[in-house]
């Protein structure tokens, strides 16, 4: 895996890039600022690129724009956006910008996690999703506003394992999370993709797009 | 004194050029000229067309006197001016009369006209003893141009401030906690590692006590300045309030170019504030919070269908109406019990 960090406060991109080292992934670069980051994506091609929304020159949503932007010039490029606020308008731009490479969008002190955040960093890098649990919940309560959804059918230990599959997290890890087994899991997905109307869709990844295009089509 | 007072008095200052003066200027001057030349042609035998230049020089002068008494502010500059204008006819109409008796007699219209001075002196003198109002009302004009000025310059110095702040705190004490929870996060895969189950929980622990804070500095931030309105503007910000609401929210906007930081922050509280107030009281079917702006002023409203009922005097309310106030906006809230509460901001927002 080959990981550029952009972050421009050097405490946290230091401490990001010694996290990552620590569990063998390659930092190929680091950069300060969105032309750092697209200078990088056209030289090293890398992989992954882990990026800080607000950033130099006007420190609002540059990480962001150059993330989108990024993906554009290198398609297969997996985002993880990191952000001290979760913000559903940026939630909602990321996840329908183009590109092929997977897409995350956490909050910064989730990286004091290690386990879950190295778990987003390589669900990220295969293609799949990870999304914060607090975006997850602004999606859930903005679908949960509208009438005539499905998500008041669901069990409350439904709407737990929806939560977890909207985050982007495997069968396996909602069933070590919740634990239960993961029979137990799979009988979840099933009655939620029912209660819901979707098709059942194979693959985790296709299973979190449904997910969240469902979760997002309240606006 | 309110701004209609302040656009009335204003009038004073800026006397324009009166075109229909000029040309009764024009016109007295062409008649003037036509009779004397038919005088010059008729012989030249008593100069009988000084009653035309006469009469025709009085219309001048009441059309000035006129103007100028008209044009002026209210009491009691103005009495005082209409007081002079009405002299000054009586001084003409003497005058006339003395010219059209033959002009011959000793000057009689100087003794009422003495007197008439005299009343005017001793009205003036009366209405400067109350510090001549027409300077006073200059005065208040520039003093409340003064204050207008400095206090729109105070809420923006203000706005940036909070601005500030929340810059500082984003990238000072939040930068800091982040970083500790990462290093935290660090020792405590270590101490996994070693398998000191006791140690690691006292670290877990400590970096559950600093995502908190950093959650409670990040709601402090988002409460003095969120981000997301600067970075996006009303409009998004507006939007991102309703998909956090507890209640279902419909956002219109019809917004033209951004104005002032401070009118901006003033609509988002206004829109925070309704639809927190929509959440905790009203079991609201649906909240709608419409935006829109024209080039002088931002409307905000928001409406919701919830049971009314609101006190339009609670703190919250009296606190968005002062912020409203403060930028020289109205605010009114409408809450019949049954109907639903409706709250309506009117910003002024040229620049």
């Amino acid at each position: 895996m080959r990981v550029v960090i952009v972050e421009d406060h050097a405490l946290l991109r230091e401490g990001i890039v010694a996290l990552l080292r620590e569990h063998d992934v390659e930092v190929v670069a680091q950069a300060e600022d969105p032309e750092g980051l697209l200078r990088v994506v056209r030289g090293h091609r890398p992989d992954l690129a882990i990026v800080d929304v607000r950033l130099p020159p006007t420190f609002t949503d540059e990480g962001l724009r150059a993330a989108i932007a990024a993906r554009e010039i290198h398609p297969p490029l997996a985002v993880l956006v990191l952000s001290q606020y979760v913000e559903p308008v940026y939630t909602a731009e990321l996840l329908s910008s183009g590109g092929t490479g997977g897409i995350g969008y956490m909050l910064k002190e989730r990286v004091g996690d290690v386990r879950a955040f190295m778990d987003a960093v390589h669900r990220v890098h295969a293609g799949g999703t990870a999304l914060d649990r607090e975006v997850v919940a602004e999606l859930v309560r903005g679908r949960d506003e509208s009438d005539d959804c499905g998500l008041d059918r669901l069990t409350p230990r439904e709407r737990e394992v929806l939560g977890l599959m909207a985050e982007g997290r495997t069968n396996a890890a909602i069933a070590e999370t919740l634990v239960v087994t993961g029979g137990a899991v799979e009988k979840h997905v099933t009655n939620i993709f029912q209660k819901l109307g979707l098709p059942v869709s194979q693959g985790d990844h296709r299973r979190v797009l449904a997910v969240l295009a469902y979760l997002q089509a309240s606006g | 004194m309110s701004a209609d007072t302040v656009d009335v008095l204003r009038h004073d200052d800026e006397r324009e050029p009166d075109p229909a003066f000029g040309l009764q200027v024009a016109f007295s001057a062409t008649v003037g000229a036509a009779v004397t030349v038919v005088w010059v042609a008729a012989g030249g035998e008593d100069f009988w067309p000084r009653w035309v230049w006469f009469g025709l020089a009085v219309l001048l002068v009441l059309h000035l006197l006129v103007r100028w008494a008209v044009l002026t502010p209210p009491w009691p500059g103005k009495a005082l001016r209409i007081g002079t204008t009405v002299l000054v006819v009586l001084s003409i109409i003497d005058v006339a009369i003395w010219m059209l008796t033959g002009a011959n007699d000793a000057f009689w219209p100087l003794w009422p006209m003495i007197g008439y001075g005299v009343i005017a002196a001793s009205a003036t003198a009366v209405v400067h003893r109350h510090r001549l109002p027409g300077a006073r009302s200059q005065q208040l004009i520039e003093r409340v141009d003064e204050l207008t000025r400095t206090r729109s310059g105070a809420l923006d110095v203000q706005a940036q401030q909070l601005r500030q702040i929340e810059r500082n705190l984003h990238d000072g004490a939040q930068v800091r906690l982040v970083a500790l929870t990462m290093q935290l996060g660090r020792a405590e895969a270590r101490l996994e590692d070693a398998g000191d189950e006791a140690t690691l929980a006292l670290v877990r622990r400590a970096r559950v006590e600093a995502s908190a804070a950093i959650g409670e500095l990040r709601d402090l931030a988002r409460g003095i300045a969120p981000p997301v309105l600067a970075d996006r503007g009303l409009a998004a910000a507006a939007e991102s309030l309703g998909k956090r609401a507890a209640v279902p929210v419909v956002v219109e906007t019809r917004l033209g170019e951004r104005p002032a930081p401070v009118v901006e922050a003033a609509a988002y509280f206004v829109v925070s504030e309704a639809l927190a107030n929509a959440s905790k009281h009203a079991a609201s079917s649906e909240v709608r919070v419409s935006l829109e702006q024209d080039r002088r002023r931002l409307v905000v409203v928001v409406a919701d269908d919830g049971p009314g009922g609101a006190d339009p005097l609670g703190s919250g309310l009296t606190g968005l109406r002062r912020r409203v106030e403060a930028l020289d906006g109205r605010f009114a809230v409408a809450s019949e019990p049954g109907v639903g509460t409706s709250i309506r901001a009117e910003l002024p927002c040229v620049s």
